[in-house]
């Protein structure tokens, strides 16, 4: 165990892309060693916090380092009297079933030497990875199996191994049994589909419909049967219709894929103006079933491409999403919101610190008022309103005057929500902090950060003043996360208490 | 006369400074001053030889601008850099054979690849391009020994030749590098600025539009002038300077400490037109189309100051570009 504490809020914040500053591979490295400090610190801390929200990346990669360094008998003794010998177990695969398929899925492929992760295959890691997969109701089996067929089909092969694997599609009962049927009898279809043996053989009508529609579409496809195809792509994953269409070259229009197969939630959102370019009658989308980052990412996506449709209701949407999020209470607080120019962003992930930053507002609970710092309004055609305006990133940052004007409202806290790069006059802000605070002016300051970078507490996150630290939070979904952590630096063991008693909370 | 005024850019407006340690940046603001090819349809395509730069311009309507020694390093390949501006016809692709090699000892040509990296020289590399001799010579290797000089006594990962990436991919240099272009941000109409470290003015850009500015600022500002700042600093050569900031008055209330802030913001402001009111062109000279490339709408002159000099463009004898290194 290491003496000192000395992690990152990165740990938990982490996704492989490029930001600002840094670009992904540095960040990746950096992240990397912070996690293995930890680990070292506190194995029980590490796992436990994990709990906390955080990027599944970040999950899935912490995971895998519990799974590669198994626990030790000294380890595992430290916690015996708290927390359940399989704790670690416990977590990682509340964790999984937490995530979307999609990520839960690329996870567990980190197992399999996914996303530049070494192979990790012992008796723990396969029985999660199968237990993930097959430990389900026909229903959930048939759809998985057929949206995410070569995932899958990589994840039971690790999972089993080139021998088990051989005599189960060698048809040996008792080896499958042993390894998949004790999760669910009825999937050796399953398994079949995904390493593409003929499952007509075997009983498909009522248990797994989906995969038997798959086959069919899949056939009509190869038999450049454009009737049967169109009659078969209904209700399937747009993903597999489009592969199949593309695949085998069939005259289809795209509008009839569209209207015909199945778009997940997020797709209906992302594919939204393909949908309209290629005729396809418009999906009607439910926004406020949508996270507030998704809204406000639409919402200036549309806002920047002058595209009116909808508008309106997103804003509602906005509304309804925000009012919900409001979750963090940092006491009453007026927010300085720094608009200008670098809040744009890398051009890998455009506009990324600026919808973070409004995304952190919606969560807040208290604001008496927001001062906008820099930014460029422009106006927006909305039928509820002539002249509706909003902000985009330009201009200088001017966060003294930021200060100034939010002090006219002598609020108990600021929040100041900026990259912390000043440039009107650089060091103005915090001349004007120290000038106030050796005046009358009481008041308490907060600096979050909406540009992660993975050594922040190595002094790369700019702050505004010597006695401000600043809290990165990339995501709006970490300001709880980004507040515990900083609590972990100084309160390592009153924050393990806390997390043990949230596993107890969650985990039953 | 100010510079602006002698040049007749005198529609150009000064806006609020920028300033972070040693740099100052002072937004020029002005309207599109002329019709010219979106800097997205100019296309680097190649290097055909050594030393031959090959673009395109992609616009269907305008002719485009290539700005004065833009650079393109690419990986396995000889990056090279231009011996000045390029002009290029709407639709047409064009060769430059005095381009120069910027890697001594790295072989291969460059192609049309989103992996290339763009910048435009260091401002004191530049200088070397100010006399019409080494400008239109078309030995591929002449700016070695200026790479050379550059480099020298530089705390970069690698050295001994006349390589310019050593510099951009040195990874302290790097982190500087992008942190300049975080610290400075284009402001709204925006289509030049007058650069000075530690308040001795260093170069004056404007491009024909906002819409060239956004897509060339960080060319500048980080690849050229920030790239200079970070050597001059590395090798003790720069004054370590600091803005100072006016000292508040007890008592003040917000509004007139606000006021008080921005009375400073504009007294430190108004320095910089008296300052570049020094500056003097010695000599203007018009360029052959041979050199630069062809267009029937665009002029090109060099321009020579006391230490310094540049290009500038007109159209329909109205100037839309202005690059000068002081």
């Amino acid at each position: 165990m290491k003496k000192e504490l000395s992690i990152d809020s990165g740990v938990l914040q982490f996704v492989p892309k490029g930001a600002y500053y840094e670009d992904a591979e540095e960040q990746k490295a950096a992240v990397n060693l912070c996690w293995k400090d930890f680990l070292s610190y506190d194995r029980t801390l590490f796992s436990l916090s994990t709990l906390l929200p955080g990027s599944g990346y970040s999950k899935g990669a912490m995971s895998h380092m519990l799974l590669s360094n198994p626990i030790t008998n000294k380890e595992r003794s430290l916690t015996v009297d708290v927390l359940p010998l399989d704790f670690e177990t416990q977590i990682i695969k509340y964790n999984l079933k937490k995530e979307s398929f999609s990520r839960a899925l690329k996870n567990l492929l980190m197992l399999a030497g996914g996303e530049g992760f070494s192979r990790v295959n012992n008796s723990k890691t396969r029985k999660l990875i199968l237990s993930f997969i097959f430990e389900r109701t026909n229903q959930e089996l048939d759809n998985l199996a057929v949206n995410y067929k070569s995932k899958l089909r990589t994840l039971v092969a690790h999972a089993l191994g080139k021998q088990t694997l051989f005599m189960i599609l060698s048809g040996h009962g008792p080896t499958f049994d042993k390894w998949v049927g004790c999760y669910n009898s009825d999937c050796y279809t399953v398994i079949f589909h995904l390493f593409n043996r003929p499952t007509v053989l075997l009983k498909l009508e009522n248990k797994f419909p989906k995969i038997l529609q798959y086959e069919k579409l899949k056939n009509s496809a190869k038999d450049q049967d454009l009737v049967k195809f169109k009659s078969n792509m209904d209700k399937l994953p747009m993903r597999t219709v489009m592969g199949f269409r593309n695949t085998y070259k069939l005259n289809i229009d795209l509008s009839d894929v569209y209207d015909k197969s199945k778009m997940s939630s997020k797709e209906t959102l992302q594919m939204e103006s393909a949908v309209k370019k290629s005729g396809a009658k418009k999906k009607e989308i439910d926004y406020t079933k949508y996270d507030i980052y998704e809204l406000w990412k639409v919402f200036y996506f549309k806002v920047l491409n002058n595209e009116v449709d909808d508008l309106d209701r997103i804003m509602s949407a906005i509304d309804f999403v925000s009012v919900r999020n409001q979750t963090i209470d940092i006491g009453p607080a007026t927010v300085i919101f720094d608009a200008s120019r670098s809040m744009e962003g890398s051009v890998e992930r455009k506009f990324q610190p600026f919808l973070t930053s409004l995304s952190i507002l919606s969560t807040l609970k208290n604001v008496q008022g927001v001062v906008y710092v820099g930014g460029k309004y422009i106006k927006v055609p909305v039928e509820s309103n002539d002249d509706f305006k909003v902000i985009i990133p330009q201009n200088n940052t001017y966060l003294w005057k930021g200060l100034l004007e939010a002090l006219k409202n002598k609020p108990k806290n600021i929040i100041v929500i900026s990259d912390g790069y000043e440039n009107s006059v650089k060091g103005m802000f915090e001349h004007v902090y120290d000038h106030l605070k050796s005046s009358d002016f009481d008041f308490n300051l907060i600096h979050l950060n909406p540009v992660f970078s993975a050594s922040a507490s190595m002094g790369s996150a700019r702050r505004i003043t010597k006695d401000t630290k600043p809290l990165p939070v990339s995501d709006y979904k970490y300001l709880e996360t980004e507040l515990m952590m900083n609590q972990m630096l100084e309160q390592p063991s009153v924050v393990k208490k806390q997390l043990i008693q949230r596993f107890q909370k969650l985990i039953k | 006369m100010s510079i602006f005024k002698l040049l007749k850019f005198d529609d150009v407006d000064i806006s609020n400074l920028q300033n972070v340690d040693e740099m100052t940046v002072v937004p020029l603001l002005g309207a599109t001053r002329g019709e010219v090819a979106k800097p997205q349809n100019l296309v680097f395509s190649k290097t055909s030889n050594y030393g031959e730069m090959v673009f395109e311009n992609q616009d269907e309507d305008c002719d485009a601008i290539i700005p004065s020694n833009l650079m393109v390093r690419g990986k396995d390949a000889q990056d090279h850099v231009m011996s000045h501006i390029g002009l290029l016809e709407p639709q047409t692709s064009r060769r430059f054979p005095d381009s120069c090699c910027i890697e001594e000892s790295q072989g291969g040509y460059l192609e049309n690849s989103e992996k290339n990296e763009f910048d435009i020289l260091p401002i004191e590399l530049r200088k070397c391009f100010l006399t019409k001799d080494f400008r239109e010579n078309r030995q591929y290797d002449k700016l070695w020994g200026g790479i050379l000089d550059w480099l020298k006594d530089l705390p970069l990962k690698y050295k001994g030749v006349a390589h310019l990436r050593y510099f951009y991919d040195d990874p302290v240099v790097k982190t500087q590098l992008e942190t300049f272009a975080a610290e400075f941000e284009p402001v709204e109409d925006q289509i030049g600025a007058v650069i000075l470290f530690s308040g001795i003015p260093m170069g004056i850009e404007i491009m024909p539009s906002p819409e060239y500015w956004d897509y060339y600022w960080k060319l500048l500002i980080r690849g050229s002038y920030g790239a200079e700042l970070i050597r001059l600093k590395q090798l003790g050569q720069i004054q370590t300077f600091k803005q100072s900031l006016p000292r508040i008055n007890d008592h003040m209330d917000l509004d007139h400490m606000k006021e008080q802030m921005e009375d400073y913001i504009v007294q430190i402001q108004n320095y910089v037109p008296d300052v570049l009111k020094k500056v003097r062109i010695e000599s203007q000279l018009s360029v052959s189309p041979q050199i630069i490339g062809e267009s029937k709408t665009l002029q090109v002159e060099y321009l020579k100051t006391q230490d310094g000099g540049g290009e500038m463009i007109t159209q329909n004898q109205k100037p839309i570009y202005l690059s000068l290194v002081l």
